[in-house]
């Protein structure tokens, strides 16, 4: 299998095709993103583009075409499945982190109990995550205690807590007071500048001029355009495309 | 002329009523309307006159010698009477159970070093040494039971101090030890053929209080991890599991408890051969189990679907198997989030141990209304009899209500 991804190429997709019974929620989607990009995913509600995203941790099965993550290709097999999760981390829109919990034990659940880390080097990671999150005070919190910038940023580091090679973020600041956005992004810009590969959904489009490497624009679940953001600002190919960032620039 | 504080056309309005104060609680929660005015009024006197002759009976005219001559038999049933035990004195059987029992909240109020389980092995030990002091029923209840009764507080203090001092200190000790007392209880109460002083008593001879804790212990004990087992196969994708635990969960849903009692007895041997060792005790307590874990089932159930998916995708998507995302994600939640039903199952289930009278048991409710039944000379002392066995009752479920409440506050349930 290792001779289907070349050594930059981190997520190769090939026509992915995905139904929610008889609705077409991915109609062919082919791209390929490379170590350290960060690539930007938007559209109109419904496009498709975060169920693209949750295709590659398969939280969603595809039913057609290929998707290759890290040289693993992603089937049924489910030890294929845990390998592929255990280097993809995922942000999600409303957090999810685990409530019965401290912040400190969501960011060590998974190193102890899948890398079966011993608890204090776990608790050390934890800690120095916090630090680069900028909530290190928070560790033995709960999180219904902190506001909802916090818990993203413990979400994010929960996620890097296993050490992923790449991270997909689902519209991680949909959920936020405006406010408290750019303390999640500038998080995560420290992050895409530390050469992590990303996927992120969102429509902070100041970010994705800033930081991203390449945009994807969705629509009726097929990818419409792709280009830098310089491209898609720019000068954008389809109408459609136009037609959405005429709307909400 | 008008200034900021005048509203409308009223001039100043005259400042709020207290609120504070025993007056002002009053008009706030009693007083607050005419028709909360009425309400209180009535059930006021309602309960003052309720009072008035009810304490007054319960304190000047009730006769209560009735429960000391009962005594041991509500506790223990026939478990001590001569065929039972023929030529022996067996009560001590039950009573060195309890000082294991005693022993093993020793153990707890050792690990939890102080709190609610502090104050429970305490108030347990010491209501059971003052029962020692009883002034009653010295014919039934002799030096020896005294003695045994006494030497619970010994044995709370050898719990504490096993648990303090040495390796065995610890949760996992404790769930080993109370297996093991559950059954060597059950091993000293039933006894061994051959061994001096552990003759065989049938388990017909059980009754009383004791049958009523030992049903309720094995069922509480065994209905939650069952429950669980249940309400995670009716989830499962697999279909035969699926339907194995409907089938399972709406069967003994759907029939009176009662009636599955009755059947244990009268159809289930119908299905061993005659000389198969039959024992209708643990018939019994497998029914009243197996009724309570369908209802478990339901309630876990119902805690797992109130979760947000979005708790098991966030376990998954950091690798955790879908195994481990159950036991320490999806579990703990939805067991957090339904402890009332719970309980409310729990307390249901002790209540119904009384119904093994059906089947010809003597629990403690059994027992009492066989006694009067067979003492006419007490026939005027039920009232007071039936009062007492409320009370008893109502000790338990309180206390079972009253742990869980604790246990909530501790787990922050509503809050987080």
């Amino acid at each position: 299998m290792e001779e289907t991804t070349g050594p930059e190429e981190m997520i190769v997709c090939r026509d992915v095709h995905k139904w929610y019974g008889d609705f077409h929620a991915l109609r062919g989607i082919t791209t390929t993103v490379n170590r350290r990009e960060v690539v930007v995913a938007f559209g109109p509600s419904g496009s498709g583009k975060s169920t693209f995203i949750r295709t590659i941790n398969r939280l969603e099965d595809h039913q057609r075409g290929d998707i290759i993550v890290d040289g693993i290709e992603l089937t049924d097999d489910v030890r294929n499945i845990d390998a592929i999760r255990r280097d993809v981390g995922m942000v999600f829109q409303s957090f999810n982190l685990f409530p019965h919990l401290t912040v400190k034990s969501n960011i060590t659940l998974a190193p102890i109990k899948v890398r079966h880390m011993p608890s204090d080097e776990a608790d050390e990671i934890a800690m120095s995550l916090l630090e680069r999150v900028g909530i290190p005070e928070q560790a033995e919190k709960y999180p219904a205690e902190l506001s909802g910038g916090q818990q993203q940023r413990v979400a994010i580091a929960r996620a890097l807590a296993m050490q992923p090679k790449i991270m997909l973020f689902d519209e991680p600041t949909s959920a936020l007071d405006p406010e408290m956005i750019k303390e999640v992004l500038d998080v995560m810009q420290e992050l895409a500048e530390s050469g992590m590969t990303m996927i992120v959904v969102t429509h902070e489009m100041g970010f994705a001029r800033e930081v991203a490497d390449r945009m994807m624009m969705f629509d009726e679940g097929t990818l419409v355009e792709e280009g830098t953001p310089q491209q898609i600002f720019e000068d954008p190919q389809s109408d459609r495309t136009k037609l959405f960032l005429s709307q909400i620039l | 002329m008008a200034t900021s504080t005048d509203i409308g056309r009223g001039g100043p309005l005259p400042p709020p009523r207290s609120t504070t104060g025993v007056v002002g609680w009053m008009r706030a929660n009693l007083f607050s309307s005419w028709y909360n005015t009425v309400l209180t009024a009535v059930s006021g006197v309602v309960l003052l006159v309720s009072l008035w002759y009810g304490l007054g009976w319960m304190i000047f005219t009730a006769d209560w010698t009735v429960i000391g001559v009962l005594g041991g038999q509500m506790i223990i049933g026939q478990y001590n009477i001569e065929a039972a035990c023929p030529g022996q004195n067996c009560f001590w059987r039950p009573q060195a159970g309890l000082l294991l029992v005693t022993a093993l909240l020793g153990m707890a109020w050792g690990i939890a070093g102080g709190g609610l389980t502090k104050r429970i092995a305490i108030a347990v030990a010491v209501a059971l040494a003052a029962f020692a002091l009883l002034p009653y029923g010295l014919d039934t209840m002799g030096m020896d039971v005294r003695a045994l009764l006494v030497a619970n507080l010994p044995a709370l203090g050898v719990g504490w101090a096993l648990a303090r001092y040495t390796p065995l200190g610890t949760p996992r000790w404790i769930a080993i030890f109370g297996v093991v007392i559950f059954i060597a209880i059950l091993v000293l109460l039933r006894g061994l053929p051959g061994v001096p002083g552990l003759q065989p008593v049938s388990v017909i001879y059980w009754g009383g209080l004791m049958l009523n804790l030992l049903l309720a212990v094995a069922g509480i004990v065994l209905s939650l991890p069952i429950g669980i087992a249940l309400a995670l196969g009716r989830r499962s994708q697999l279909p035969v599991v699926k339907l194995l635990c409907v089938v399972f969960i709406e069967v003994f849903r759907g029939v009176p408890l009662i009636t599955l009692l009755f059947m244990s007895q009268v159809l289930v041997p119908l299905a061993f051969p005659e000389n198969f060792p039959q024992n209708s005790l643990f018939r019994a307590a497998v029914v009243i189990t197996l009724f309570s874990v369908a209802y478990m089932a339901e309630n876990i159930r119902g805690g797992l679907q109130a979760l947000h998916p979005g708790q098991a995708e966030a376990a998954r998507a950091l690798g955790l198997p879908g195994w481990q995302t159950t036991l320490l994600i999806s579990l703990p939640q939805a067991i957090r989030n339904v402890i009332p039903a719970i309980v409310g199952q729990f307390i249901a289930l002790f209540k119904d141990t009384s119904l093994v009278y059906i089947i010809g048991m003597l629990d403690v409710v059994e027992i009492s209304r066989a006694f009067i039944q067979g003492n006419t000379e007490y026939l005027a002392s039920a009232k007071e009899l039936f009062i007492f066995l409320a009370l008893v009752f109502w000790v338990f479920t309180y206390g079972m209500s009253y742990v869980s409440r604790r246990i909530e506050q501790h787990l922050g349930v509503g809050e987080r």
